[in-house]
Order: structure tokens, then C-alpha cells, then sequence
């Protein structure tokens, strides 16, 4: 097993401000082309329209109010209004587009990630708390979204106006333009120093953002075991401990995030005032008071939108912290996947063969099974028996294909099932696992998972069968009763049933059941087993279970230790054998006439 | 009380830090003041005039001006930041402590995502209000009106045409603030339902897999994942709505400026250098107005984010108790006194009926039931999980209700079925109720619940983590852990719900062969369905459909010849008739 990330425990990240992620955020952008062009022409036109208004109030100011034209100073206002009607329209526009675009791109990731996810296997999810893996589907995404609508936006128009300035600006007076430009580097190497830190801190936080939703899903979770053993106070100062490194590391970021405007206004002041003072000696030689004011209102014009370019690379920091979070998730490798050329799996008889099956979960790691070999046929039941952690487990998750095997094969009617669609070959088992997940939403629907295309009839049926009925019918609303995820307000024997039901529902050829039956009681077992023996008919199945009188019942009994097979046969023969099964036997038979 | 008092008594704990960023706020709004000014100067004394000699002083100043409000803003929104901080931290720490003292009633009703989306998204919509809406507004405010001032001084005709708009602007900033809040609501409301289904999704990962169910999943993730974009776009049609106008009447302003102003000018009653003075501080009305609807957005979003937070934090939990005035020892001697129950939410179907029992303290109770007979409810009203809905449960020969909570939850530990161990050590998992233990003892108390060894045999032995919930261990595995957990607390009274029912019956008769001496003192409930682990209790009771059908030990139980004895027979023959296949 890999490493196991705690709620306290940062996770890994790179060095280095990626930019390749925004290559990869723009690809995101791809099918929004068009839409992207039209907002961004929306927002062209609506700029110039405002860059007109203070040109036409110029000219109005030097010209016509002088003049006394009155007649003039009306059609410039007009103008003026209809221009601003224009940025009106515009604004309209683009506050829809770009929004829309924005949302598209983040549901496109949104569903990309949440798609992956169903992909990876147990181990991804048994390797760290949920809660680390729920905030990269949910919030890191949701970070985006002012990168994508209010900085693109910005970003578009300031490069516009920048250039526009620096066109006029050298149009004046190339001189004193290029004495203006002459403090970018200072800007330049501001940027640099404060982005390296801002990242850095940025990455920071969102590990601690991360441990604190780790930590919140974790204390819900186990809320019961909390209160049970009075533990709230120090779960309370836990919370508290995570929530001030929140404290504080946001604190750090936004210091060094708000370092980099102070720095660009005095900058911006710096190049002013060397423009006065350049400008001012030149004054009569080269340049006009005329030219000098205006060109220092064009420096003003030029700073405002650095100011903002910078915000945005500012934000652009901020993000990349995430997006290297949302890209390392989707970039997780899912352990099975279909082979180029898998096809459906044929409906099934239900022929099971272990053929010289090994695993380990990683090259580096120990083998946990070893040349395991058996043969199920159509309709058989296998017991699986043995020590706690001594391969059962894996001899099930193997068979369903959660994990590929090391070496060897395992066929189903002869056919290997690393070559078929995993789709294919899940949808014909059904799996009944020790821990029973109940989704919040009705009984009826949390059974209809086995089948969704299954009739309230059908669903009566197949909870009658697995016993579930009677306990049903006696809540509030029957089977319309709402239940939540971890299903509180039913005992662990009830969801069982449920998850029973649920099971048998999905008429499955071949049946797994992993410790299904531990918490219901011997008299529903008992009536369990009526309808089991049913349920196990024409079906190839596969119990992993203590209770001999499961066991003993099996067509073949597979007795596991040590991650290999020491005794097969069924019940008869491994009595006869006198090894560990007879043992086994034995001593619970011995504990049992004790009573 | 609405959202702004509510929020108001986290911030004013940050009176200090208040008063100090408002007093930069002000410094600042009079230094962005000064610059126009001196570039005025500068332009009327150097360049006019020629008085060359002032420049660098001027130059200087301005350069120190600049450096001076850049740092005081600096300051002031670092200030509001912390203040935002310090905040959310209070907000997050009462948030947190009321989750640990609802009950389960609420756990039954909200789901687990919807509490998550309420401390991290709904929180921050809080910090963006206090650290940021905040100061903008104020900031707003003093434009405004140090506009209105200097505009009065220049020309008050002018000055009026402009502030006549003003209404316009409070009709459509009221309007759009009426039709935010119920937008910005249903919009956490959506953001909660996809917070949920994936956190359902990863938690219940095994079964989407086991069912090859991820098609169905997707389906259903891209419906939410749809209505999320749907309520955000709801959210940029008020935008669309209203931020357009407020920008225009903004713009506005300079076009009557122009043709107003120009035509006062043209007339004679104003100067051209004051027109052109006015236009210089136009921005300060109208920046606000612009902001206007921007800041009202951030508002109604804050306003709604707190309804959620709010009705969690007015949640009240039915389980309170009398404080602790000394902390009382338990004996353990647990009384059910003519108890029944039925959940809140289903009144009329009685979980538990008239159930009458004694326990002594260092007595052994054992409990046998079906599925849903109410065992483990009983066990749930012993701890005061819940309160009993008629009857009364005694401990030590006092109601429960007045005993204070910790005292009984310190001394009563109930190992429940549904089996939860943290994302943590198994050393701090097992020290989890008595962070005092030391290492022998803990070691001591896992041999009892026969776990030292294959804790172990692991590869990190008690530093070994596991996931959460305990993934990677086998029901087995879990179930000891979790007995040893209780056992390190050292109760008085230890209630064993189905604790051993996923370990082979060797193990099971090992551990209760230990517990015999290690829990002699305590008293001890176990629910199991196998009369193995419950033959040596002192009574036992037979609970259906929450009524007591059968009780004594099991000798005149077996003599009773009941459901106890029926099941013994049950579990006795189904190895006893090993060669009998069709055995039912």
C-alpha cells in the first residue's frame, strides 16, 4: 500500500510557477472560440467607446466652450451619449458571454475530474482523507472562476488601452516615452521577487485549505465516536489548530499579494516625477507646456493599466497553486483500464478460472498472493476461508478486476478478463461488500442502484427475497423513507439487507459476498438463507464468510493463508484430510458443544 | 437580527485593528487628495511661472506623498484582512463546536457535503465582506461625499444636476438587491447538493465500482454540474440587469458635466480652469456609483451565505445535560425504568416499548435480537444519545437527564457497529478517548482485545495509519481496534454492540476469555446474534419489535424454550448437521 496521507499532513508540490498549466487551461478554452472572439470584439468596441468620452470633452474644453459653440458643445454631448450607449450595449454583452464561458470552462473541468475520478482505483481513495480529494472536484475549481471571467476581461481591455497609450505616447514625443519606460525593469524584477514568495505561499494555503476540509469531513464522519468517548473539546482544539494554520497562511499570501500594487504605484510616481524633471528642462527646447501636460496625463493613462496587467499575473499566481492540484488529480493514472481492443464481455455462464494468479500491488512491493489456481464452475459456490489479511480479499477485488493481476490470467467461460471492457464484465457480478454504503435518498432509490431501470415491483421482489421487506414497510414512509449517506437511523443489519437487496436486484451471474451477512442476526440469517439458496441458483458465487454453516454448504471450499491456497475440496473431503480446515472446524465445533 | 449585526459581534472583537484601518482610510483619502494638487502646482509655480528652484522640493514631496499612502493602504487592507481572518477563525471555531454538540437527529437529516459547503464556501463569502466590501464601501462613502464637498465649493448648481441622480442609483441598487438574495441563495443552495453528491461519490467509491455504476454517476454529477452553471448564470442576468445601468448613469455625469458645465462656462457663470477642476474630481462621484452594484452583489452573496450558517449555529441539540459541578464517579448501575421510544421524525412507530430492566454494577448483560429490534437504540438512550420519549433510564438510581453529558459519555463507552476509526496511527486511534495512555497500557488493553498481535505484524506496528473510516483494515481488524479504543478509556460501564460478529468464534471466545478479568468491575452490555457471546452474561434480554419477549440466563432461557433457545439450536446445528447439505 502506498503511503496513507492525515488530515495534518501536507501533500507534495512542485518547485516552480508552472505556465505549461496554462497551456493546458487554454485548451479548456478550445470549443469557446467563437463566443470568446465575439465577447472580446464586444469589449473592444465598448473600450474605444469609453476611451472617446475624455477625448471628446478635451476637445470640447480647448475648443468649442472658448469659442462660446454652444451648437457644437451640443452635438459633442450628444455624440458623447451615443457612445455611451454603445459601452452599454457592450457591457451587456459581455457581462453574459463572458460569464458563460467562464461557467463552461469550469463545468467542462468540473466534469473532466469528477469522469477521472470514477476511473482511479481503491487505492487512490483509500490513500488520503476524502475530504482532500472533494475540495479538488469542488473548490479548487471554483478559485477559477474570477481568473476566467473579471481577469480575462481585464486583461484584454488593459492590453488594449496600453498599447493605444504607448502609440500616442511616442506619437508626442519618443524622447521622454522612452524616459518613461525606463523604471519597467525595477517593475520587472518587483514582479519576479514577489511572485516567487506569492506562489509559494499561495501552494501553502491551499495544503491547508486542503487539511481543513480533510478535517471537517473526517469530524463528521466520525461524529459518533467523537461524542461517544466526550471527546468534542479536543476535537474542538484540533479544528482549532488546523483552522489557524489557515489563519496564518493566508495571512502570509495576501501580505505578499498585496506588496506588488504599493510597489507599482511608486514606480508609477517615480516615472512621473522623472518626467517632470526631465521635461521641465526640455521645456522651450524641445517640448511645449502644451505637450508636457498632456504627455504626463498619458503617463498616468499608461500606469493604470500595469496596475492592472500586474493584478492579473497576480491572480494567475494565485490560481496556478490550484490548478496544479486540479492537474495532478487528472493527470492520477486509473490502475485498470480497458486495453486497446477490449471488447464486451458475451453474457456469461459463470466458468471462473484462477490460472497461476500472483499480484502485488507495486513492483517494489511484496507479493501479497502467490500462484493462485482454481477452477468455479457454472453455478457453483466457493467458500473462501482463512486468517484476517490472508489474501480472501484479494482473491475477490482480482476477480472484479479492481486491480490487474501480476501473473498469470483469470478467465470467465475461458476468456481473459484483462481483454474485455471492465464496463462489460462488472455489470454480469455483483459485489456485496463488508461495509455497506447507503446514498442519501430513498430506500428505493439506494436499492434501484442495483438495477435503474428496475419496477417498484421489481425492488418489493427483490427486498422480500433478501428479507429487507417487513423492516421496510415499518418506517415512517416505506420505502419512500429518505435515509442519509452513512444511514444513522438504520442498524448496520438493516443496511445489509439493503445492500442484499440492492445486489440481488442487479441479477448478477456471478455472486461475490465479502463478509456480507457479519451483523444480521441468526433468525433473519435464517430466513436469509432461504432466500440465498435462491439467490445463489444457476449463479457462479464466491462467500467470504466465518459462519461454517455458510461454508460448509459450499461445492468447494478454498482454504487461504499466506496468500496462497493450502486446502481445496469441499466440506467432506477437507474433513477427511484432517488439515487446517478440520481444524478450523473443529475448534468452533468444540467452542459450540461448550455451551 | 440581520446579517451586518450578526456578523458585527465577530468583528468588533477587533475594535483595536478597526479603529486604526478607518483612521488610515481617512489619512489615505486625504493624500490622494494632495497629488492632483501638487501636479497643479507644479504646473501653475514651475512651469508658468518659473520658479525652477521649487520643482525637486515638489518633486519630493509628491514622491513622499506616494510612499506614504501606498503604505498606509498597504496597512489598512492587510488590517481588514486580519480582522476577515480572525473572524472567519470564530465563525469556524462556534460552527465547529455546535456540529460536536448537535446530536444525531440533525446528522440524520443534513447531509455531510452540505455542512462542508457551509464551513468553506459559505465562510469565505463572509471574508470577502468583512476584508474586502468593507473598506471599498467606506472608501465609496468618503469619495462621495468629499466629492459633493469640493464640487459645492466649485459650483453647487452643477454640483446639484449631478447628486439628482443619486436616487436613480438607490432605486436600482435596492432593486438588484432584492432580487440578488434569492438568487445568490439558491446558487449556495446548488453549490451545497454538488458539494454533497461528489463527497457521497468518493465516500461510496466501492459501491459505484462493485455495480460498474460510474455511467450513472457521471449522469448525475452532470445534472448538478449543469444546475450550478444554470444558477450562476441566474446570478449574471441580475448583473446584466443592473450593472449596465449604473455604469451608464455614472458616464453620465460627465456628459452633463460637458454640456451643463459647458454651457455655464459659455454663459459666464463659471470658469474654464473650474470646469476643468470639476471634471478633475469627477471620478470620485462616480467611481462609487460604478462600484455601487458591484459591492450590493458581494452584500447579498454574504447575506445569503449566512442563512445557512446561522440556522446551523441556532440549531439547538436535544440532548443537554446540568453542567458538571464535581465530576461524579459512575458506578454503573444502569435502570430502565418503564422506557419507550420513537425517533422524532417518525413519532407513531415506538423504537423501544415499556422496556424494564436492572442492571448491577460489575453485572453482565446480554441482549439477542433481530435486525431493527432495537438493540442498539437501547444502547443509544444508556449513552444519551438520545433521550428516552416516556420512562426514565437511571444510572446509579439518578434520571440520566440529570446527569451532566460528559460525565456519563467519559465513564459510559459504547463500541458501536458501525465502526469508525480516523485517517490517523492506530497508537492515537486507540488512544483517542484517553490521550494519557501510555504505551504498555495501550499495548495491554489490544492483547485483551486480542489485537497486539496482527497491529504488530504491520509493517509500522502502532504507527501504522489508517485510512479513513479504517480502510485497509478487514471488518476483523477494525472491530478489535475499536474494542481496544473502548477499553483504553476505561469505562464503567461498556456496552459492546456487535462487536466480534466479523471475527472467527476461536478469536471471539479468546477475547471474552480476557475480558472476563480485565472488564470484572465494569459493567458489561453486548448485542450479539451468537449465544457464544452472550451465554456467560448474568441476565440476558430478548428485545422484538422493541418489547422484551424473554429474559433470565441462559440456562432458564434454554429451559424457556423461546426465540433464545430456538436460535441455540439454530447455531448449534448448523455444525452439528455438517453432512446435511440442504439444511435450512
Amino acid at each position: 500500500m502506498a503511503k496513507r496521507n492525515t488530515f495534518d499532513e501536507d501533500e507534495e508540490y512542485s518547485e516552480k510557477f508552472n505556465f505549461h498549466d496554462y497551456a493546458r487551461l487554454g485548451h479548456y478554452l478550445r470549443p469557446y472560440k467563437k463566443k470568446l472572439a465575439l465577447a472580446l470584439g464586444s469589449i473592444l468596441i465598448g473600450n474605444v467607446a469609453l476611451i472617446l468620452g475624455p477625448y471628446l470633452t478635451k476637445v470640447a474644453i480647448d475648443n468649442y466652450i472658448p469659442n462660446h459653440n454652444m451648437a457644437a458643445l451640443g452635438i459633442l454631448s450628444g455624440v458623447f451619449l451615443v457612445t455611451l450607449m454603445i459601452a452599454f450595449a457592450c457591457y451587456r454583452y459581455r457581462i453574459w458571454a463572458i460569464t458563460e464561458i467562464g461557467q463552461d470552462l469550469l463545468r467542462d473541468m468540473r466534469t473532466d475530474i469528477f469522469t477521472h475520478l470514477q476511473t482511479l482505483p481503491f487505492s487512490y481513495f483509500d490513500s488520503r482523507p476524502h475530504g482532500k480529494i472533494l475540495i479538488r472536484v469542488v473548490n479548487y475549481i471554483n478559485t477559477l472562476s474570477d481568473l476566467l471571467s473579471n481577469g480575462l476581461i481585464n486583461l484584454i481591455s488593459d492590453l488594449i488601452n496600453l498599447l493605444v497609450t504607448l502609440v500616442f505616447m511616442f506619437a508626442i514625443n519618443w524622447r521622454l516615452t522612452l524616459y518613461s519606460m525606463l523604471l519597467i525593469p525595477v517593475l520587472a524584477v518587483w514582479t519576479w521577487v514577489i511572485q516567487h514568495y506569492q506562489h509559494k505561499a499561495y501552494q501553502e494555503l491551499s495544503n491547508k485549505q486542503s487539511n481543513l476540509n480533510a478535517y471537517i469531513h473526517e469530524s463528521i464522519a466520525g461524529i459518533k465516536v467523537t461524542q461517544g468517548f466526550a471527546q468534542e473539546a479536543n476535537a474542538t482544539e484540533t479544528f482549532d489548530g488546523v483552522a489557524e494554520e489557515n489563519r496564518r497562511t493566508y495571512m502570509t499570501a495576501v501580505r505578499w499579494q498585496f506588496a506588488l500594487w504599493p510597489g507599482v504605484q511608486n514606480i508609477s510616481t517615480l516615472t512621473t516625477a522623472l518626467i517632470y524633471f526631465i521635461g521641465i528642462q526640455q521645456v522651450g527646447v524641445v517640448v511645449s507646456t502644451g505637450t508636457l501636460i498632456a504627455f504626463l496625463g498619458y503617463v498616468n493613462n499608461f500606469w493604470n493599466p500595469v496596475i492592472n496587467i500586474g493584478n492579473f499575473y497576480n491572480s494567475l499566481i494565485t490560481a496556478s497553486a490550484y490548478l496544479e492540484r486540479i492537474f495532478e488529480t487528472l493527470d492520477e493514472k486509473p490502475e485498470v483500464t480497458d486495453q486497446p481492443g477490449a471488447f464486451a464481455l458475451p453474457p456469461i455462464h459463470g466458468d471462473v478460472r484462477f490460472d497461476d494468479v500472483s499480484f502485488r500491488y507495486d513492483p517494489d512491493e511484496p507479493e501479497i498472493l502467490h500462484h493462485v489456481d482454481f477452477h468455479a464452475a457454472p453455478g457453483e459456490t466457493i467458500a473462501l476461508v482463512g486468517p484476517t489479511g490472508a489474501g480472501k480479499s484479494t482473491i475477490i477485488n482480482l476477480l472484479s478486476r479492481f486491480y490487474n493481476v501480476s501473473d498469470g490470467r483469470v478467465l470467465i467461460d475461458g476468456v481473459d478478463i484483462s481483454r474485455v471492457t471492465i464496463q462489460s464484465l462488472r455489470a454480469q457480478m455483483g459485489v456485496m461488500l463488508q461495509d455497506t454504503f447507503i446514498f442519501s435518498g430513498t430506500i428505493m432509490e439506494n436499492i434501484r442502484y442495483g438495477k435503474l431501470d428496475a419496477t417498484e415491483e421489481e425492488i418489493i421482489q427483490a427486498s422480500k427475497v433478501a428479507r429487507a421487506d417487513d423492516f421496510i414497510r415499518d418506517l415512517k414512509d416505506g420505502y419512500n423513507t429518505i435515509v442519509q449517506e452513512r444511514g444513522v437511523s438504520l442498524s448496520a443489519g438493516q443496511r445489509q439487507l439493503i445492500a442484499f437487496a440492492r445486489t440481488l436486484l442487479a441479477n448478477p451471474k456471478i455472486l461475490i459476498l465479502d463478509e456480507a451477512t457479519a451483523a444480521i442476526d441468526t433468525h433473519t440469517e435464517q430466513l436469509l438463507q432461504a432466500g440465498l439458496q435462491e439467490l445463489l441458483r444457476g449463479r457462479t458465487s464466491f462467500i467470504v464468510a466465518h459462519r461454517l454453516s455458510t461454508i460448509q454448504r459450499a461445492d468447494k471450499i478454498l482454504v487461504i493463508n499466506h496468500g496462497e491456497i493450502v486446502e481445496a475440496g469441499n466440506h467432506n473431503e477437507l474433513m477427511a484430510k484432517h488439515g487446517e480446515y478440520f481444524q478450523l472446524y473443529d475448534a468452533q465445533l468444540r467452542m459450540l458443544k461448550a455451551l | 437580527m440581520n446579517p451586518y449585526t450578526w456578523v458585527w459581534q465577530y468583528v468588533r472583537r477587533n475594535h483595536a485593528k478597526m479603529v486604526i484601518a478607518v483612521i488610515l482610510i481617512l489619512l489615505n483619502a486625504l493624500a490622494i487628495v494632495v497629488a492632483p494638487l501638487l501636479g497643479g502646482m507644479i504646473v501653475d509655480q514651475v512651469i508658468e511661472q518659473g520658479h525652477t528652484d521649487r520643482l525637486i522640493p515638489m518633486l519630493a514631496i509628491m514622491i513622499g506623498v506616494t510612499l506614504f499612502r501606498t503604505i498606509i493602504r498597504y496597512i489598512y487592507c492587510i488590517l481588514f484582512e486580519q480582522i476577515g481572518q480572525n473572524a472567519l477563525f470564530d465563525i469556524r471555531h462556534d460552527l465547529f463546536a455546535k456540529l460536536q454538540s448537535l446530536d444525531f437527529n440533525f446528522f440524520n437529516t443534513v447531509r455531510t457535503g452540505d455542512i462542508m459547503a457551509r464551513m468553506t464556501g459559505d465562510t469565505d463569502a463572509i471574508r470577502n465582506m468583512i476584508a474586502w466590501v468593507s473598506y471599498n464601501a467606506i472608501e465609496c462613502v468618503l469619495w462621495f461625499l468629499a466629492a459633493v464637498i469640493v464640487m459645492s465649493v466649485i459650483n453647487v448648481p452643477l454640483m446639484i444636476a449631478l447628486v439628482v441622480l443619486t436616487p436613480l442609483i438607490g432605486i436600482l441598487t435596492y432593486k438588484m438587491s432584492s432580487q440578488a438574495l434569492p438568487i445568490f441563495f439558491e446558487l449556495r443552495q446548488s453549490f451545497a447538493r454538488l458539494n454533497a453528491m461528489v463527497e457521497e461519490n468518493i465516500s461510496g467509491n466501492r459501491v459505484v465500482k462493485a455495480f460498474a455504476r460510474e455511467q450513472y454517476e457521471i449522469d448525475k454529477f452532470e445534472k448538478l454540474n449543469l444546475e450550478y452553471k444554470a444558477r450562476n448564470m441566474d446570478s449574471a442576468r441580475i448583473s446584466r440587469r443592473y450593472l449596465p445601468p449604473l455604469d451608464f448613469i455614472a458616464s453620465l455625469l460627465s456628459v452633463i458635466v460637458l454640456f451643463m458645465g459647458g454651457g455655464l462656462v459659455i454663459a459666464g457663470k463659471m470658469s474654464l480652469g473650474d470646469l476643468v477642476t470639476f471634471n478633475g474630481f469627477l471620478w470620485m462621484l462616480n467611481q462609487p456609483m460604478r462600484m455601487s452594484g458591484w459591492l450590493i452583489n458581494d452584500m447579498q452573496r454574504f447575506s445569503a451565505a449566512t442563512i445557512k450558517i446561522r440556522s446551523m449555529l441556532a440549531a439547538k441539540p436535544a440532548i443537554t445535560g446540568k453542567p458538571a459541578a464535581v465530576p461524579a464517579r459512575v458506578r454503573g448501575e444502569v435502570t430502565f425504568d418503564h422506557v419507550s421510544f420513537a425517533y422524532p421524525d417518525d413519532p407513531d412507530t415506538p423504537v423501544l416499548d415499556d422496556i424494564n430492566f436492572d442492571v448491577l454494577p460489575g453485572q453482565t448483560m446480554g441482549i439477542l435480537g433481530e435486525t431493527g429490534s432495537g438493540k442498539s437504540t437501547l444502547m443509544d438512550l444508556i449513552a444519551r444519545f438520545y433521550d428516552p420519549t416516556k420512562g426514565q433510564v437511571l444510572i446509579d438510581g439518578k434520571d440520566a437527564k440529570d446527569w451532566p453529558v460528559r460525565t456519563l459519555r467519559d465513564q459510559i463507552t459504547v463500541v458501536m457497529q458501525d465502526l469508525f476509526l480516523f485517517s490517523d496511527s492506530i497508537q492515537d486511534n486507540i488512544s483517542y478517548g484517553n490521550h494519557t495512555a501510555d504505551a504498555p497500557f495501550i499495548k495491554q488493553m489490544a492483547t485483551v482485545a486480542s489485537a497486539d498481535e496482527f497491529i504488530e505484524e504491520m509493517p509500522e506496528g502502532y504507527d501504522t495509519v489508517v485510512g479513513e473510516r479504517g480502510v485497509g483494515l478487514s471488518g476483523g481488524q477494525k472491530q478489535r481496534i475499536s474494542l481496544t479504543r473502548a477499553l483504553v478509556k476505561d469505562p464503567r460501564i461498556l456496552i459492546l454492540d456487535d462487536t466480534t460478529s466479523a471475527l472467527d468464534m476461536e478469536t471471539e471466545a479468546e477475547i471474552q476469555g480476557h475480558l472476563k478479568s480485565a472488564a470484572a468491575d465494569k459493567t458489561v452490555f453486548i448485542i450479539a446474534s451468537r449465544i457464544s457471546s452472550l451465554r456467560a452474561a448474568d441476565q440476558i434480554i430478548v428485545l422484538r419489535h422493541g418489547r422484551i419477549v424473554e429474559r433470565g440466563t441462559h440456562e432458564t432461557l434454554l429451559a424457556q424454550n423461546g426465540y433464545y433457545a430456538e436460535t441455540y439450536k439454530k447455531q448449534l446445528g448448523a455444525t452439528d448437521g455438517g453432512d446435511d447439505h440442504g439444511q435450512a
